[in-house]
């Protein structure tokens, strides 16, 4: 029943792919300024919204373990697993961000990069989680997972501030399409595609963190199955 | 030397290739970290019967 669901999700996701690949490329109108190049915006974008929420489920799983780890363990171990997954999956995302914006800026300004607040933060961000995920790796001890859920509760912090940055400080990146000044948004042409490729992205998303998140909880499973073996060894 | 249309239509492919490369990637190695789980589990309930 559950591989049945899982199957059927896949496909559905990857239909929902297939049809924002062909929004973007054959539905929505090139742009009268910046031409082909503006397409970008169908993968950037959406990959953006989809780290954010994903540091958001990371976010919420420190929480849950910081919360949990003492009262109620087996709670606590579902909420690291979820921290771990969003916080993983979001960096996926997030390294899209980045190596799709720098590929739009060339063209659109001229320049791979600069350090201006949104593109800085952005990079933090990344940086942040991509240490929370060594420190995962890396670190060993009973301290490990609550030093984790800290760094991962201090990271989401940045993903407010990387959102306000081009609002609240004058930036080479765009002003924000969506929320911004009076007169802002996307041609009603440009929206279709547009919010088809946001969906289509966050079903994709989705998908991959309920693996990551099925991959961490049989790892935990089998950690605790030898653990259990190791001390009956022991005994 | 290449028009802009042009370079914008290398930019665009390379986006697009960059982004599914990391996708599908990241998909592989989740599934080779899946079964890695799957056999040491199988490995531990056959050493215990």
């Amino acid at each position: 029943m559950k591989k049945t669901l899982i199957s059927l999700y896949a496909v559905f996701t990857i239909t929902l792919m297939i049809w924002g690949f062909y929004q973007a490329i054959y539905v929505a109108p090139t742009d009268a300024a910046q031409g082909q190049i503006f397409r970008i915006i169908f993968y950037h974008v959406p990959s953006a919204s989809v780290a954010f929420e994903f540091f958001a489920v990371s976010l919420l799983g420190s929480v849950g373990y910081l919360a949990w780890r003492h009262s109620r363990p087996q709670w606590a171990q579902v909420a690291d697993a979820w921290a771990v997954a969003g916080a993983e999956v979001g960096v996926v995302f997030c390294t899209v961000v980045l190596t799709t914006g720098p590929l739009w800026g060339r063209r659109a300004w001229g320049i791979w990069w600069t350090w201006d607040a949104r593109l800085t933060t952005t990079l933090v961000l990344w940086l942040i989680y991509v240490s929370y995920l060594l420190l995962r790796r890396f670190a060993a001890g009973p301290q490990m997972l609550t030093l984790a859920a800290v760094l991962g509760i201090f990271g989401a912090l940045d993903v407010p501030i990387v959102y306000m940055s081009n609002r609240w400080w004058r930036t080479q990146h765009p002003a924000p399409v969506f929320g911004g000044a009076p007169g802002s948004g996307m041609d009603k042409s440009m929206l279709g595609p547009f919010l088809w490729n946001m969906l289509a992205w966050f079903c994709w998303g989705v998908f991959i963190l309920i693996l990551r998140f099925s991959v961490e909880r049989k790892h935990q499973q089998n950690a605790a199955a030898e653990a259990l073996e190791a001390l009956e060894a022991n005994a | 030397m290449e028009t802009a249309a042009a370079l914008d239509h290398r930019f665009l492919i390379a986006a697009y290739t960059v982004t599914w490369t990391l996708q599908l990637g990241y998909l592989a190695w989740l599934g080779l970290r899946w079964r890695a789980e799957k056999r040491a589990e199988a490995r531990r309930t056959k050493a215990a019967r």
